[in-house]
């Protein structure tokens, strides 16, 4: 039940021990409460005067009040821990993140990511609190009662331990029974839900075949079916609560039952019987708790593996082995990549093979080949994102991977979508130069054609943009991640990854003309299926299959007339007038 | 809170639905108080049975109500509660039902045909998550709540029967736990809670922000920045989160102090009334233990309540959409049967969406059947707008539009039967093959199946699914790729088998070679069809037999391939921009 990986935490084994020191009194008071209120309703039914049971009337409602008090104070001891354990855990996974980079982030999902760190540490956070209070509870209370309850009659006590197995049997019987059944509806089940937000989904297509109106009615068939299929689970499902609910209910009935017969033979008097009748509740109440928030317990559990299983993926260290030599990128820098390999993980194959590359100064490089022909992956390998085999030497250093914090310091990376971030056109733009005064971003923004778009905005540089704020066109966020790179002189390395895949050929020209000055003074390192680009490159790798097949100068591959020559004989499409 | 309250005023999604189905809801509300007042019972009859029973009554028989009582409240308290919770859940899931159909025609009605890129996925989880918030809202909030007013008046009133003077207490001090306590929680939160989800939402956007845009956070060097700036967010998170729980911890203690001084009264009240006779005592055991199971119901108000200002949104959000949709509901022009010629005519239209410049301004353009036309032009240019106006979408704000010479706002009932649409995202749906490529024809035999998926090669790919046709797309068609899906879609529209096909950028998104072959298949299936194919670049244009170019509210440019590349020198040179090297 509880993750041996808890007492692992700072502070857990003293917020534990001190909600078990609380537990145990608390459960002694839970006693004295029966007690004394057995205590007064026996002595008012033996006509004794009220005033005369003030005092037990008194300690009943102080232990009471005693009760409540320290559930609070339970709070109050393991929220704070929880708190701190899940900020802990948090931070760490946010750190995490950061260490595994984007590769790997995309790989575990990146929506999943986002809720992991959200949902998942609150499902953490209540499961921490709720459930290891239930948990103490449910470890401790009854027994201190069944303990006590012996004291008065034993037989009573051993009915009541005989009875507390059988409830947990029946309890995971009949969960064992929904959960068969449940997985076996489980696909219909998920089809039928997942329904409604497919239908939404599929609304312009279904108007566009003229058939949305008439999708109204199968909508709501769909969702009747869904109801019937529920109610079938939930019927069986919620068994096993029944199954405790009568049990428990049924035991303090038959208790009852039971004291009467005592008490009519005179074995026992009335007060021992009211005492075992009000704490028989008080027995079964923790194991009730606990089975209501057992879906809590699942949730936090799994969302505390996956968090943990996220921490313990391994990360790229040795990120300080490299040293850059010179002031940033220079003409006579050299990167040579020697029989690299890659494969995915839970791939065997592999995504990239036996690469050979030898980069120098401020060539411009075009990366060409079809879909998944890998070019994707070779420039998250430049990028330091993955981790590869073979030899890489960045200036004549030899390093294990290229997550060097001195190379990527030179690098800048233009995807196919660059990233808005939701915040102002000037923390947009300056992203990797803080530091840049105003003066500078708005020369930067006139020089890649973003002035008339910034005219507009409301609050100029203040304007917030991205998601959910002033929203950019695919030409627009590639202007503005041409501008970060503009403003950033230091670095000298580019990497491009099919730019200007989305835009329209008229905006791919017209940014093509405010991207060739940049190039300049910079590695260029540019993945295209365009391939007017290639006429700008000093050298072209092509790529098949995971590895590169052909590279030289254009001129040297046109002569070549091999698998580039097929290729672009393919791009070039349909000619009817040759 | 003020929101609160005015939300529910205007509400007609959520609370109107309480009187529709009333008869099953008395039943729930009913099941509900049967639960408690079994749980109450059998503590009140088992008091009373060994009060009694410790008389030592000479005959069994004397005590025999109670014990048959004992156990009929014993099996009944978990056998209600059972009842309770289908019956609820089937009432839920009812109107869920009716919810989901109301919803999806709403968001009907406000659908073009052309695929809308504000339209996201994630604003339709987003409504389905309403929906299961108010599942909850009935679940967790408002029968709970009726269930625990419902005991509160019907055992002080009870109690009345007895000594008005006690129910009158009773009651002054259970209203504490039913009503003053509910509302003060509702105050607090109601103002906590915006607080709450302005942070929530910061917290999301940041997060957001920090995994979608990682590469630069790490390549900025900035990493350190970035989990700061997340910690401090999730700080003044937390701090708002232990405030929330500080005031739930003293509410629910305040709320159990008042149930332990109202069985305090309880037990005085029956001394009082009954402590006076030989039989009367057995009483006072049986009111000193009557309230403890009800506890929960009467608790559970305030913490229902306590959520409400949660659901408020989701109750806003769905009145507005209904609103929203009203006022689109336009004024329907009388529909016509689909013509037989299929020319399509637009005469000096203009056009401007509301409150912004105009898209067009006398636009005239004439596609005759069968002819194969590309529309370019920049984004934002009005190439979509084109489609819509064709399709009926949009009506211009002056001129018009005709297809076979009849206006178009004639033809929308029928307008499936002469135009079809091709666009970048088109929907393949979580079923069977089969089943995806009939919507396009819902009669269509397997062999007329068969027969489009050799024309659009797929014969042999679905030949080899497990399955053949009965395999399942799996969600949004993940199953295969980019130009496998066009395909499909492209499979539907032949079977749709219209006069005209609008082609909105299907093949953005796919590499060139693929691209390619995907667009031959297009020209080649539809050859006899008339074609508008808008699309942002050039691969291809030579399959068509009149390209315009959409720019400056009008057409800039017009003619067939052969005329622009000899004629117009920006279309030569993009054209050989587009060809590259």
């Amino acid at each position: 039940m509880l993750d041996p990986r808890i007492f692992k935490f700072e502070g857990a084994r003293k917020a534990l021990g001190i909600l078990t020191i609380l537990t145990a009194i608390q459960a002694v008071v839970i006693v004295i409460q029966g007690r004394y209120l057995s205590v007064s309703l026996s002595e008012l039914w033996q006509m004794t005067p009220l005033k005369a049971v003030a005092l037990a009337l008194s300690i009943f409602l102080s232990a009471f009040i005693i009760r409540q008090f320290l559930t609070v104070a339970k709070n109050y001891v393991l929220v704070p821990f929880a708190k701190q354990t899940t900020d802990q855990l948090q931070k760490e996974l946010i750190q995490k993140y950061a260490k595994l980079g984007p590769t790997v982030i995309s790989q575990n999902g990146t929506g999943k990511s986002v809720n992991l760190a959200i949902e998942g540490i609150s499902q953490v956070n209540n499961y921490l609190t709720l459930v290891l209070i239930k948990f103490i509870d449910m470890s401790i209370v009854p027994w201190v009662i069944l303990v006590y309850i012996a004291t008065i009659k034993w037989e009573h006590a051993l009915f009541l331990l005989f009875i507390y197995p059988v409830i947990i049997l029946f309890m995971i019987i009949l969960g064992y029974t929904a959960q068969a059944k449940a997985d076996r509806e489980y696909d219909r089940f998920n089809r039928l839900s997942n329904h409604f937000v497919d239908t939404l989904r599929g609304l312009t297509t279904l108007k566009q075949l003229g058939l949305s109106k008439r999708y109204a009615k199968n909508v709501y068939e769909v969702s009747e079916d869904y109801r019937k299929a529920t109610l079938g689970t939930l019927s069986v499902g919620i068994l096993s609560t029944f199954a405790l609910d009568f049990l428990t209910t049924l035991s303090i009935a038959v208790v009852a039952l039971f004291l009467g017969m005592a008490l009519m033979d005179g074995t026992i008097s009335l007060v021992a019987g009211l005492t075992i009748l009000i704490l028989a509740p008080e027995y079964f109440l923790p194991i009730r708790n606990f089975a209501n928030d057992y879906h809590a317990t699942l949730d936090g559990k799994n969302a505390f593996s996956d968090i943990m299983d996220i921490l313990d993926q391994t990360e790229l260290t040795d990120n300080h082995l490299y040293q850059a030599q010179q002031s940033g990128w220079q003409v006579d820098s050299q990167l040579v990549l020697e029989n690299v390999n890659y494969a995915y993980p839970n791939s065997d194959q592999l995504a990239l093979q036996d690469i050979n590359l030898s980069l120098t100064g401020f060539e411009r490089i075009g990366l060409v080949g079809t879909s998944g022909s890998g070019k994707s992956t070779l420039l998250n390998l430049l990028g330091g994102f993955i981790d590869g085999t073979g030899d890489v030497q960045i200036e004549g250093q030899r390093v294990p991977h290229l997550s060097q914090v001195d190379w990527q310091n030179n690098l800048q990376v233009m995807p196919q979508d660059p990233y808005i971030f939701h915040d102002t056109v000037r923390a947009n733009l300056a992203f990797y130069t803080p530091q840049a005064t105003d003066a500078e971003i708005l020369q930067v923004l006139q020089r890649v054609g973003l002035e008339t778009w910034f005219n507009q905005l409301a609050d100029g540089l203040s304007t917030i943009i991205g998601d959910g704020a002033v929203q950019t066109s695919g030409g627009q966020a590639q202007r503005i991640a041409l501008a970060r790179i503009m403003l950033d002189q230091d670095r000298r390395i580019i990497l491009m990854d099919e730019p200007t895949a989305h835009l329209d050929i008229e905006t791919e020209m017209q940014l093509k003309e405010t991207m060739l000055p940049v190039f300049n003074q910079h590695m260029v390192i540019f993945a295209t299926h365009r391939l007017h680009w290639l006429a700008q490159m000093d050298w072209i790798v092509v790529m098949k299959d995971g590895a590169i097949v052909e590279q030289g100068t254009l001129e040297e591959l046109l002569a070549n007339d091999g698998y580039f020559v097929e290729l672009q004989q393919a791009m070039k499409g349909v000619n009817r007038h040759a | 809170m003020h929101d609160f309250w005015e939300t529910i005023k205007h509400d007609h999604w959520v609370f109107p639905y309480l009187k529709k189905y009333k008869a099953l809801l008395a039943l729930i509300i009913f099941l509900g108080f049967m639960t408690f007042f079994c749980g109450g019972a059998l503590m009140f009859t088992s008091g009373y049975l060994i009060s009694r029973s410790a008389q030592k009554p000479e005959n069994i028989l004397l005590v025999y109500a109670p014990i048959v009582l004992t156990r009929a409240f014993g099996i009944g308290r978990p056998s209600f509660r059972y009842a309770e919770r289908l019956t609820s859940h089937n009432w839920v899931l009812r109107i869920v039902s009716v919810f989901r159909k109301r919803l999806y025609e709403i968001v009907e009605s406000g659908t073009k045909s052309i695929y809308a890129r504000v339209q996201t996925g994630e604003m339709f989880n987003l409504m389905a998550n309403d929906l299961f918030k108010i599942e909850n809202m009935y679940l967790r909030v408002i029968f709970p709540s009726i269930i625990g007013w419902l005991l509160y008046i019907v055992g002080s009133i009870a109690l009345g029967v007895f000594s008005p003077i006690a129910a009158l207490i009773v009651l002054l001090v259970l209203g504490l736990n039913t009503i003053v306590l509910p509302l003060i929680t509702l105050a607090i939160m109601g103002q906590r809670d915006a607080q709450q989800k302005q942070v929530e939402s910061h917290i999301y956007t940041d997060l957001t922000d920090s995994v979608m845009g990682l590469q630069d956070w790490i390549l900025a060097g900035r990493t350190d920045e970035l989990v700061q700036r997340q910690e401090n967010d999730f700080k003044r998170l937390g701090t708002l989160q232990t405030k929330d729980d500080h005031f739930d911890w003293w509410r629910n203690f305040t709320s159990e102090i008042i149930i332990g001084v109202v069985a305090l009264i309880l037990i005085i009240f029956a001394t009082i009334t009954f402590g006076h006779s030989q039989l009367g005592v057995n009483w006072i055991a049986a009111f000193g233990l009557v309230l403890f199971p009800i506890t929960d119901a009467l608790s559970s108000i305030s913490q229902g309540f306590g959520e409400l200002p949660r659901y408020t949104d989701s109750i806003k959000r769905l009145n507005d959409m209904d609103q929203q949709s009203q006022s689109e509901q336009n004024q329907q022009l009388s529909q016509v049967e689909a013509p037989i010629a299929n020319e399509i005519k637009l005469n000096a239209v203009n056009f401007a969406y509301a409150n912004s410049e105009a898209i067009f301004k006398d636009l005239n353009l004439t596609i005759a059947a069968g002819e194969h036309l590309a529309v370019l032009g920049q984004s934002g240019a009005g190439k979509s707008t084109l489609l819509k106006l064709i399709l009926g979408d949009e009506t211009p704000t002056n001129g018009n539009i005709t297809i076979g010479g009849v206006n178009v706002g004639q033809l929308q009932e029928h307008r499936a039967e002469i135009v079809s649409v091709l666009d970048q995202q088109p929907y393949l749906f979580d079923t069977t093959v089969s089943n995806n490529l009939k919507l396009g024809k819902l009669h269509a035999t397997d062999t007329e199946l068969w027969d489009v998926l050799e024309k659009v090669n797929l014969k042999n790919l679905v030949a080899q699914l497990p399955e053949k046709l009965d395999t399942p797309m799996t969600e949004a068609g993940k199953r295969f790729s980019g130009g496998e899906k066009q395909r499909f879609a492209l499979a539907r529209i032949l079977l749709q088998d219209t006069p005209i096909v609008i082609l909105d950028e299907p093949t953005v998104g796919l590499d060139p070679i693929t691209e390619l072959n995907v667009l031959q298949t297009i020209f080649e299936t539809l050859q006899d069809k008339t074609l508008v194919w808008v699309t942002h670049h050039l691969t291809g244009v030579e399959l068509v037999d009149q390209v315009i170019f959409i720019e400056d509210q009008g057409i800039s440019l017009a003619g067939t391939p052969e005329d622009l590349l000899n004629q117009s020198e920006r279309f030569a040179s993009l054209l050989v921009m587009d060809h590259g090297i």
